[in-house]
């Protein structure tokens, strides 16, 4: 034991008094406490250590981090220290170095629960699993009467994919639970357990497992979905018929659970016979008469029937939907149209409908004479018909049709939203922002027209007017709309922007925006933390799994592939030819040009700083004793330098595609920008590897095409030195055709 | 007998700031006339006498009146209709009548002061408002020549009905 770590009796309470503080959040009390120790014994080091832990609690982190490590100088072979060290990296969510820490505080103290918790916490943010299972197996020998320890166990040999050991420790736990009344945490317990043997593979016990538990649990919409797949699966149909039926009958407007009686009846293979096909829709047809009311039942047919069987449903479907007035109607409908006889289908039908109703009030012609359909139902149809001409990108017709709707009716926002939306299919940007805006002020509460609005004016490059209008729904007290939606995560806007600026040529800021994303989904991978504690408390387990897996494959997310889109255009577009020092795209200019472009940026600049600089008065306002500003954040890089300055753009480029390769291998930007990249770097056989495999996704894509191409010039201009490599080349080249 | 219609609706709503822009395209379409802001202002503090009307969700019409003081009689007042009106789609549907319905009966449980009568003006020339106020029981009593300005027919009957409280 270290000498110096003694302290005198007096001392030694007030350290434990201080560890309490710690436990009880009091850190300025805590603070006090140690500076009392430290005047006696300036070279404390767990005191020391303590009182970083208190500074860094107390928005000090620098000085938190100055007086941890002036400890562990003075003790480097206290736990404490250590793990104080530990916890100020997990703070700042530097989880490799906190490891680290933990590392060698369990050196000092193999047995502290404490320590041991924590790194458990840490190793599963880490996804480092074997680790996992040791630390939870101490844990567990250590305290084996707390529950959350054999769950944890459990959840780290689920994780590695040893399901037998982690079923047989949940076997165990439960063979030592008190028998007890039905509640909601054992219930979550013993379905997570079945969730186990499921994953196993062994469906039989799985069901076995299920039907012992029943009594036991509370989930009952769960066990019986269950219960139905599991004997589905088992081949047990009639069974599985029964299992399906109940479910439908419970919600008769669930995809999942027709689906599934599809499935039971064999008719769910992708040919069908025209035997199979009316067995099917009579299936459907049947849960329609038992529930009239099921919106599912006549929906999923659409699907599936075809030619005058298609025409008749799509006709009664449609002709209730317009008469409703259901404004998503051709949103639901345009699915249909990979079959491109439905879409004609569709097509006569619909614009029968605006004749009649035009002529007679009446959706056909010979419609009984003493009811007629309402005025919105004409309007619905026109509505309808704009956005099927838009899908099909006859401009002109669509945008006829939308203004014969707003004529009829010119109060309705959706029409002008669509008609923003045709203009905008047609190239018309700024005029598609103009109609958008006249929707908007049509009304003012609706935040979602808000959005769309701005949208549409960043589209058209009109970033500031865009932010003003988004301003009319952020928080007042915000330093500006586009720091209030930041905050908010709005990932839309900030990917709009970031193509708006790239589309500028500022790729500085249009790479600020891109790592702006970026950020938020390493937040929202941070945001995870406490539910490695919180989850297994309250043993909402099967949950708990489905979000650790859910953050594992986060960046696979469309928002975070069309990030890397742009930055990774913008990272090449920088490789390719280096801008001028305010990231202004200057390759294509003239000198005159490049003058007058390096003029407007140098007056925006300047434009920028007197605006984000408060008038004198103010500041000293501002510096006077406000203790909850201290958090404000504020901008210190707005033109996003940081990333121009970049010295090697490639790599940074890289680092976007990297996460991509990983849990997006079958999107085909992935490949596609690998390939950018590859090829700049010469890196030719990852190039190819690239290429191969965008074309396995997607031989039509029309870059696919041009790719080869660039890849084939590349190899002829610099072909490669080594043999084996070319004949790789060769052969491989050879399979894309 | 006029056909029953599948799917009928009709519902009033407040005016709000908000959706004040659905009445400003309401009334130019309507009336040939351009409303000041003045008038937007003013329809915004006049509660349950400024209406709009939505048929199957849609908005589709509106009533605006303004309460004018008796010069002879401190405790009672006037109210005027200035703009009620339907798009043409629309119209037949029973969609003014359940507008003006909810402001007669408002005139007459109106707690605040007392309204004696509601009145308006119709150009001479529109035959089917004329007969639309006539069979909700209004009467014309006076003629304004020159009250519209800037279109063709430019004279108005002043049609009123008398509110017993």
């Amino acid at each position: 034991m270290n000498a110096k770590r003694e302290l005198p009796a007096k001392e030694n309470a007030i350290f434990k008094n201080i560890l309490r503080n710690y436990e009880h959040k009091q850190y300025k009390k805590g603070l006090k406490l140690a500076d009392t120790i430290l005047k006696k014994f300036p070279e404390h080091g767990e005191t020391l250590a303590m009182k970083g832990l208190f500074l860094n609690n107390l928005e000090k982190k620098e000085e938190g981090y100055e007086f941890v490590k002036k400890g562990l100088r003075f003790d480097l072979t206290s736990h404490i220290c250590w793990h104080v060290f530990g916890l100020l990296y997990r703070s700042d969510k530097n989880y490799e170095e906190a490891a680290k820490c933990y590392t060698h505080a369990l050196k000092y103290n193999k047995s502290d629960m404490q320590i041991l918790r924590d790194f458990a916490l840490l190793q599963t943010q880490m996804r480092h699993y074997d680790a996992l299972i040791e630390t939870r197996t101490q844990l567990l020998q250590a305290k084996p009467t707390n529950p959350p320890f054999w769950i944890g166990v459990a959840l780290a040999y689920q994780l590695v994919g040893k399901y037998d050991i982690a079923i047989q420790v949940l076997e165990a736990h439960e063979s030592a639970l008190r028998e007890q009344s039905v509640n909601f945490e054992q219930s979550e317990l013993l379905m997570y357990h079945n969730s186990l043997l499921e994953e196993s593979g062994d469906i039989e016990k799985a069901l076995e497992h299920l039907e012992t538990v029943e009594p036991k649990v509370c989930d009952k919409r769960a066990w019986k979905v269950k219960k139905a797949e599991f004997l589905l699966k088992l081949n047990r149909l009639e069974e599985a018929e029964t299992a399906y039926r109940l479910l439908i009958s419970e919600n008769p407007d669930n995809y999942s659970y027709i689906k599934g009686l599809i499935a039971v009846k064999g008719l769910n293979a992708d040919n069908l016979t025209s035997e199979q096909q009316s067995a099917m829709l009579k299936i459907f047809d049947d849960i329609q008469s038992d529930f009239p009311r099921s919106t599912a039942a006549r929906n999923l047919p659409l699907n599936y029937a075809s030619g005058d069987n298609f025409r008749n449903r799509a006709d009664a479907y449609l002709q209730s939907a317009l008469r409703k007035g259901v404004p998503s109607l051709f949103v639901d409908i345009k699915r249909l149209y990979s079959d491109s006889a439905k879409e004609k289908i569709v097509e006569e039908l619909v614009t029968g409908y605006e004749v009649s109703l035009e002529k007679t009030g009446h959706f056909n012609e010979e419609q009984d004479e003493k009811v007629v359909e309402p005025p919105t139902a004409y309007l619905w149809t026109l509505y309808f018909l704009a956005q099927h001409y838009d899908k099909q990108r006859k401009t002109e017709l669509a945008l006829k049709t939308i203004d014969k709707a707003i004529e009829h009716t010119p109060t309705l926002v959706e029409l002008y939203m669509t008609k923003g939306r045709i203009l905008k299919h047609g190239g018309d940007l700024e005029a598609a922002a103009r109609v958008m805006n006249e929707a908007r002020e049509m009304d003012l509460q609706d935040r979602f027209i808000n959005s769309k609005c701005a949208k549409y004016y960043i589209r058209n490059d009109k970033i500031e007017e865009a932010e003003k209008i988004l301003g009319l729904f952020t928080r007042p007290d915000a330093a500006s709309p586009l720091q209030d939606l930041t905050d908010m995560q709005c990932m839309w806007l900030t990917l709009e922007e970031g193509d708006s600026y790239l589309r500028q040529g500022q790729k500085g800021k249009a790479l600020k925006r891109y790592h702006t994303v970026e950020k938020f989904f390493s937040d929202i991978f941070d945001d995870q933390f406490d539910f490695h504690t919180y989850c297994l408390r309250k043993t909402t387990l099967r949950s708990y799994v489905d979000t650790i897996r859910f953050e594992d494959n986060l960046k696979g997310s469309h928002y975070f592939v069309r990030a890397a889109v742009g930055a990774v255009k913008a990272y090449t577009s920088l490789a390719d030819k280096p801008s001028g020092a305010n990231g202004m795209d200057e390759a294509n200019m003239s000198e005159a040009e490049k003058k007058k472009a390096r003029n407007k940026a140098r007056k925006a600049e300047l434009k920028a700083q007197k605006e984000n600089k408060p008038p004198k008065k103010e500041q000293v306002k501002e510096e006077a004793p406000k203790k909850v500003d201290v958090k404000k954040p504020t901008d210190e890089d707005p033109e996003g330098e940081k990333y121009l300055k970049t010295t090697d753009a490639l790599a940074s480029a890289l680092e976007w595609v990297r996460p991509l390769e990983q849990v997006a291998p079958k999107h085909i930007q992935t490949h596609l920008l690998g390939f950018e990249i590859y090829l700049r770097k010469g890196s030719m056989l990852l190039a190819l590897k690239a290429l191969v495999q965008s074309w396995t996704i997607d031989k039509t894509n029309p870059q696919v095409a041009k790719n080869i191409a660039r890849f084939k010039e590349a190899v002829s201009a610099n072909p490669p030195a080594n043999a084996d490599v070319k004949a790789v080349i060769d052969s491989q080249l050879a399979t894309l055709a | 007998m006029a056909p029953t219609v599948t799917t009928s609706r009709i519902s009033l709503g407040d005016l709000t700031p908000n959706n004040i822009g659905q009445l400003r395209v309401l009334n130019s379409t309507l009336f040939p006339v351009n409303y000041s802001d003045k008038f937007y202002k003013e329809v915004l503090e006049v509660g349950e006498f400024a209406k709009l009307a939505y048929f199957n969700d849609v908005c589709v019409g509106a009533v605006c009146c303004r309460v004018e003081p008796i010069d002879t009689n401190e405790s009672s007042s006037k109210l005027y209709i200035m703009t009620l009106g339907v798009l043409k789609p629309y119209r037949h549907l029973g969609i003014g009548r359940k507008l003006l319905d909810h402001i007669l009966e408002h005139a007459s449980t109106n707690n605040e002061q007392t309204i004696t009568e509601v009145y308006l003006h119709v150009q001479t020339t529109n035959q089917e408002a004329l007969s639309f106020y006539k069979n909700q029981g209004f009467e014309i009593t006076g003629t304004t020549n020159n009250y519209y300005k800037n279109i063709d027919d430019k004279d108005a009957y002043v049609l009123t009905k008398p509110i017993h409280q």
